[in-house]
C-alpha cells in the first residue's frame, strides 16, 4: 500500500467543493477531484488541481456517475490530471461518517487510483471559519489502508492534508459571505439543462 | 409537482421581493402553495412583515397562517443553514420559540400548533420530548398523517435510517396511496444502495400515476444501478481496459442483463412520455445499450436486440449538444464513439 504521501489541496477545488455543499444545504452532495501525483526523491504528493461537482440528490443512482466519470475523465486527460479522489457532504448537520455509498465510489477510484482521496466536509471545521478562527481546512481527508477500509487521516504524520494557499479559508469567507455558492453548477444541473457547464468556467472571476 | 409557468413566477417573485421591490405577501402565499423549499427567504420576508404591526394588522385572519410559515422556516434554517448564520444577525432560536409561543396563546390545545410544538423540539434535537409530544397527539388523532410522518423523519435526523424505513413501511401499510411517502421511501432506499426495493417502490408510484415520467425514469436508473451493482461499473471496465479478460472477471447474471432491459424499456417510456426532451433518459439508453451488446457478446444472434433505438438516442444528444452545449460536443462524440453508437 501507499508509504507516507502528503495531499496538497488547491484553492480552487476546495472552494470549490465546499460552495456546492453550502448550495445543497438540505441534502448529500458529491463530486470528483482532479490531479496529479508529484514524486520528489521519497516523498510522494498528490495535488489536487480541481474539483467537478456531481451530484445533489439521489447520490445512490449509478448511471449519471457513470457517465460524469466517462466525460470528466476525458476531458482532464488534455490538461494531464487524472481522477485522484472524490469529496462527500453528508446530508445531517452533525453526520461525520464516511457512508457506504461514498466508500464504494472511493473504492472504485481507488482501483485506478492506489493514492484515492476521499474528502468528508466537516461541518465543524465550516462554522469556525464564521469566526475567522479557522485555519484547518473544512474537510477531513480518509485514505485507504493496508486493510482495505477507509480510514481518517489525522495531522500525526502520515498522509498529511495541507491547503496549498494558506489563505484559502479567507477566500473562501468571502465567497459565503458574497453568496458566491449560487453560481456553482454540478453534473446534475447540467443532466437537467445540457446548457450549464460543470467546468463552472469563469466562477471565479 | 410545480408547473413552468408557476415556477417562473417564484423566481420573478423573489427577485423582486430581494431587490425591495414589494409583493412578499403574494411571494409567501405562492410558496405555500407550491411548497419550494426556500426557508432563507421565507424567513426574512416574513419575519420582516410579522415585526410591522402594521404589515401585519392588514393580514387579518392569515396572520396566523404566516406565524406559522415562518416558524417552519425558522425550523428549517436552524437545522441546516450554516451558511446562513453568517449572513442573519438574528438570534434564531429566540424566534422560533415566539412564532411558536403566540400561536399556542391564540390556538390552546389545537392539533395543528401541538404538531408545532413537536416540530420546535425536534429543531433543538430534543428527539425524546419529540416524540412523546408526537405520542400524546396520535391518542386523540390516532390517523394524523402528519404525525407519523414527522416520526420518520426523527429517525431519518438521528441517523437510524433503517428504523425510517420501518416506520415508513407500516404507514404505508395504512395509507398505500400516498404518493410522497412512496417517493421518499424510494429515496431512503436508493441512498441504502438497496435498488430493488427502491425500484419495487417506483412499481407502486407507476401504477397509480402511469403518466409522470419522473417516475418512469427513476425506475430505469434504479434498475440500471441494480445491475451497475453487481457488475461492478461494467462499462468504465470496458471502455478503460478494452479487455475481455476484465469482463469476464466482472459478475454478470440473468439478472444483470434482465435489469437492464428493464431499464431500456423505462428509459424509452421516459423519452415518449417527455417528448424526447429528456437527457438523463437519452444518456441511459446509449448506457443500457452499450451494457446490454457488451452482455449478450458471443449469445446467438436471436437473442439480440436489433432496433434503431440507440443510434436515435445518441443523434438526439448530438443535436441537442449541438446548438445548447456545443463546448462539450467534442466529449460527448468521443464517448460515443467508445459505445459504438455514432461513427
Amino acid at each position: 500500500m501507499a508509504a507516507d504521501c502528503c495531499y496538497e489541496v488547491s484553492q480552487i477545488a476546495y472552494v470549490k467543493l465546499v460552495l456546492h455543499a453550502l448550495k445543497h444545504p438540505s441534502s448529500a452532495v458529491n463530486g470528483l477531484l482532479l490531479g496529479r501525483l508529484r514524486q520528489d526523491g521519497s516523498t510522494a504528493t498528490v495535488e489536487v488541481a480541481d474539483a467537478v461537482p456531481l451530484s445533489h440528490a439521489q447520490i445512490g443512482l449509478l448511471p449519471a456517475l457513470e457517465i460524469a466519470l466517462i466525460q470528466i475523465e476525458e476531458h482532464f486527460e488534455a490538461e494531464g490530471l487524472s481522477v485522484v479522489g472524490y469529496y462527500h457532504a453528508n446530508e445531517r448537520h452533525n453526520d461525520l461518517e464516511l457512508g457506504n455509498a461514498a466508500k464504494k465510489i472511493g473504492d472504485h477510484i481507488f482501483r485506478y487510483f492506489p493514492r484515492a482521496a476521499v474528502l468528508l466536509l466537516d461541518n465543524n471545521k465550516l462554522q469556525k471559519l464564521k469566526t475567522g478562527k479557522g485555519r484547518d481546512p473544512a474537510v477531513q481527508l480518509y485514505t485507504r489502508d493496508s486493510s482495505r477500509s477507509w480510514r481518517q487521516t489525522g495531522s500525526d504524520g502520515s498522509n498529511q492534508l495541507t491547503l496549498k494557499e494558506p489563505t484559502a479559508n479567507i477566500v473562501l469567507f468571502d465567497y459565503i459571505s458574497s453568496e458566491k455558492w449560487q453560481q456553482i453548477v454540478d453534473f446534475d444541473d447540467h443532466l437537467d439543462d445540457i446548457s450549464k457547464d460543470w467546468l463552472n468556467p469563469g466562477l471565479f472571476d | 409537482m410545480v408547473g413552468a409557468e408557476e415556477a417562473a413566477r417564484l423566481d420573478r417573485l423573489e427577485i423582486q421581493v430581494e431587490n425591495g421591490g414589494g409583493g412578499a405577501w403574494e411571494y409567501l402565499c405562492l410558496v405555500r402553495k407550491l411548497k419550494p423549499r426556500r426557508s432563507d427567504k421565507v424567513l426574512k420576508h416574513g419575519l420582516a412583515i410579522l415585526n410591522d404591526p402594521k404589515a401585519r394588522s392588514n393580514l387579518g385572519g392569515e396572520e396566523w397562517t404566516l406565524y406559522e410559515q415562518v416558524a417552519f422556516a425558522a425550523f428549517d434554517c436552524q437545522q441546516h443553514n450554516v451558511a446562513k448564520v453568517f449572513s442573519l444577525s438574528l438570534p434564531l432560536p429566540l424566534h422560533m420559540c415566539d412564532c411558536v409561543a403566540v400561536l399556542s396563546k391564540e390556538f390552546p390545545g389545537s392539533l395543528r400548533v401541538g404538531r408545532l410544538e413537536g416540530m420546535l423540539l425536534e429543531a433543538e434535537n430534543s428527539w425524546a420530548e419529540a416524540e412523546k409530544v408526537y405520542a400524546r397527539l396520535l391518542e386523540d388523532n390516532p390517523l394524523d398523517q402528519i404525525i407519523y410522518k414527522r416520526k420518520v423523519a426523527i429517525a431519518k435526523a438521528q441517523g437510524d435510517l433503517k428504523v425510517a424505513v420501518d416506520f415508513l413501511n407500516k404507514y404505508l401499510e395504512i395509507f398505500m396511496s400516498d404518493h410522497d411517502a412512496w417517493r421518499e421511501l424510494a429515496e431512503i432506499y436508493v441512498s441504502l444502495q438497496m435498488y430493488k426495493q427502491a425500484a419495487f417502490c417506483y412499481e407502486e408510484l407507476l401504477l397509480s400515476q402511469p403518466t409522470v415520467s419522473l417516475y418512469h425514469l427513476a425506475y430505469a436508473e434504479a434498475n440500471e444501478s441494480q445491475c451497475i451493482e453487481y457488475s461492478g461499473f461494467i462499462i468504465l471496465l470496458f471502455l478503460r481496459f478494452l479487455l475481455t479478460a476484465f469482463i469476464e472477471q466482472v459478475l454478470y447474471t440473468m439478472g444483470g442483463l434482465e435489469n437492464l432491459l428493464t431499464a431500456k424499456k423505462y428509459y424509452a417510456s421516459t423519452i415518449t412520455l417527455s417528448g424526447g426532451k429528456n437527457t438523463r433518459a437519452l444518456y441511459g439508453i446509449c448506457l443500457c445499450s452499450a451494457a446490454i451488446s457488451q452482455l449478450t457478446k458471443g449469445r446467438s444472434k436471436e437473442e439480440k436486440e436489433s432496433s434503431d433505438l440507440p443510434s436515435l438516442a445518441a443523434e438526439a444528444l448530438l443535436r441537442d449538444y449541438k446548438y445548447r452545449a456545443p463546448k462539450k460536443l467534442p466529449l460527448l462524440n468521443s464517448m460515443l464513439k467508445n459505445m459504438k453508437l455514432s461513427s
